[in-house]
């Protein structure tokens, strides 16, 4: 991640204000900085989604694609990952410096989705061990200021519900050659169930207390976080201790505990925006990349 | 006709002489053979007494007996060899050495370079030599689980190479990394706050257990609560420096679960501090009366 560089007296003073329940721009211990949504946003996709936090900028894609179903699961789509750090984050990233991050977050978010639960992928079989619908999803850091984890699962989620597949037909000929079929309709297409998919909050240990959404100065006075996955029912998907520093347990079921009340009161108001979004329609203004 | 052209074609193209390799995708027919047979080996999970298949108990911290000798490879400053059930690891640390990169966070504190390995035959499925995103992911959870065990300000502008090797995985193989690398280090003359160990646990509906095997790990998806946990453990300093979980549970599960594993973990102490004994007093004689 982007290296910040902080004095003593700096992650002192931050220190001593999370103490306190205060941070340096006035949030509580429990707050998100302003978050904005937008999908929709590249026409070349099945789906897409754009999501700021404070000045972390996250891009996110999905592209249905037409592939065979892994052996092992054989009634199943499957959902491919790939985050791309661009050099426009950092100069860090230049080149190959950002593909140690980005494999680490797509571990994780290949970890977040491996559960039955998540994304129904029967519903993208198209006929048992021939074909499915493959989901690549690809992320893109547009801009990195702390706390990438969490825009990136919200901006998945997002992508994910403005994601739409075509409907095929599998249609079987006389002599048994099977033939798929595309409506004729560009506009009949097929939605995903994003009830389900789990937003990740990352949690970052500063002194005895811990805070959400860090920036990157919280960051570099914390020894370790621990990310939690949650769902929109409460269950928990994914706990992660990230960082080079070690844990209390009784911190740890503190840490989920929070994480866990945090990420559930995150998918509401999110849902509805979504939805509220979607129900623009036409007259929606398009923000894009310039405001 | 279309034959003749065929064998022209191929007589045309070179041969590579060096390497017999198979069709491009090959599974072995043994994966297969149980999902057609309904997985008959799985134990039916209806009450809490029933029995693991090796004979363990549901629901409680009963961890597989674990053998663990150091100093098995000659080369290394440090190694260990774990078996435990029927996974089998072994690890061999090197260093400290000069670093290659000097970056201004060198110069005040060690590094750390883990690398894990599984070998091609280890699972049940043959893995490729290349590393695939699964061990890097796994590397990285290594890393960051010995990380606060050892006194890296002790050795600056320098580099601590860590290699475990997974010769046969029957599950909870990141757990016994963990604790093989600890003891690896400790065989290496490290200095360290204290030993990490290991423990993992797959919650099978309401009951969890502990240090699965590989038939265990692999459990079935559509029942509700399913789900694997690691934890690395500091054991008299009681931190926690690594958690890994995957699998949809409800929150009081896992705070189950990561009680069940602080125990197992501190249950496994007393088995790596004789391992340790037994290798000091190997290597350095006993006192001349």
């Amino acid at each position: 991640m982007a290296a910040v560089q902080m004095s003593e007296a700096e992650k002192v003073y931050i220190m001593h204000g999370v103490q306190d329940d205060l941070r340096v721009d006035g949030r509580g211990c429990d707050d998100y900085r302003h978050m904005e949504i937008e999908t929709d946003v590249v026409s070349n996709t099945s789906g897409s989604a754009r999501v700021k936090l404070g000045l972390t900028d996250i891009l996110v894609g999905v592209k249905a694609e037409m592939g065979r179903p892994k052996l092992e699961k054989p009634f199943e789509g499957c959902l491919e990952f790939f985050v791309d750090c661009s050099a426009n984050a950092t100069p860090e990233f230049e080149g190959r410096g950002g593909e140690d991050l980005g494999t680490e977050i797509a571990n994780t978010l290949y970890r977040v989705f491996d559960n039955g639960c998540s994304i129904d992928l029967k519903t993208l079989c198209i006929c048992p061990m021939e074909h499915c619908w493959t989901l690549y999803v690809d992320v893109l850091l547009l801009q990195c200021d702390g706390n990438l984890f969490d825009a990136i699962s919200v901006a998945i989620k997002a992508a994910l519900f403005n994601t739409r597949i075509p409907k095929v037909q599998m249609i079987e000929d006389e002599e048994g050659t099977k033939e798929i079929e595309l409506s004729d309709d560009p506009y009949d297409c097929m939605r995903l169930d994003v009830e389900n998919v789990p937003c990740i909050v990352t949690l970052c240990k500063i002194g005895h207390r811990h805070v959400v959404d860090a920036t990157l100065q919280e960051k570099a006075c914390s020894m370790a976080s621990l990310l939690v996955a949650v769902t929109k029912k409460g269950t928990i998907t994914c706990v992660r201790k990230v960082g080079g520093g070690s844990l209390d347990p009784e911190s740890v079921f503190e840490m989920i505990e929070t994480g866990k009340r945090v990420g559930k009161a995150l998918h509401t108001p999110l849902q509805e925006i979504l939805r509220k979004e979607e129900s623009l329609g036409k007259k929606r203004r398009k923000v894009g990349f310039l405001g | 006709m279309v034959k003749e052209v065929a064998f022209q074609v191929e007589r045309a193209m070179p041969v590579d002489t060096k390497r017999v390799r198979g069709p491009e995708e090959s599974q072995s027919p043994w994966l297969f053979v149980q999902q057609s047979r309904g997985q008959p080996t799985r134990v039916p999970q209806t009450r809490e007494s029933e029995r693991r298949a090796d004979g363990r108990r549901r629901g409680q911290v009963d961890a597989r007996p674990m053998f663990a000798r150091c100093g098995l490879v000659s080369q290394a400053k440090g190694s260990a060899y774990i078996e435990a059930g029927n996974t089998k690891l072994i690890c061999s640390v090197y260093g400290p050495r000069e670093t290659e990169r000097k970056d201004e966070l060198d110069m005040k504190a060690g590094r750390l370079v883990c690398a894990f390995r599984l070998a091609p035959f280890s699972c049940a499925k043959r893995c490729p030599w290349i590393q695939g995103s699964q061990e890097k992911d796994l590397t990285l959870s290594l890393q960051e689980s010995l990380q606060p065990g050892v006194c890296l300000h002790k050795y600056p502008r320098s580099q601590i190479e860590v290699n475990v090797l997974v010769l046969e995985n029957d599950g909870s193989a990141l757990a016994h990394a963990i604790t093989c690398a600890s003891l690896a280090l400790a065989d290496a003359g490290i200095e360290m706050y204290d030993l990490v160990l290991g423990c993992s646990l797959r919650q099978d509906g309401a009951a969890y257990l502990l240090d699965p095997t590989c038939r265990e790990e692999n459990g079935d998806e559509s029942t509700e609560n399913q789900g694997s946990l690691t934890v690395a453990l500091l054991p008299t300093l009681n931190q926690i420096s690594g958690l890994l979980s995957t699998g949809e549970m409800k929150e009081e599960t896992v705070v189950g679960a990561v009680r069940a594993c602080v125990e197992g973990c501190q249950r496994l102490y007393p088995a790596a501090q004789q391992c340790l004994l037994k290798s000091v007093r190997r290597k350095v004689p006993a006192p001349q009366n």
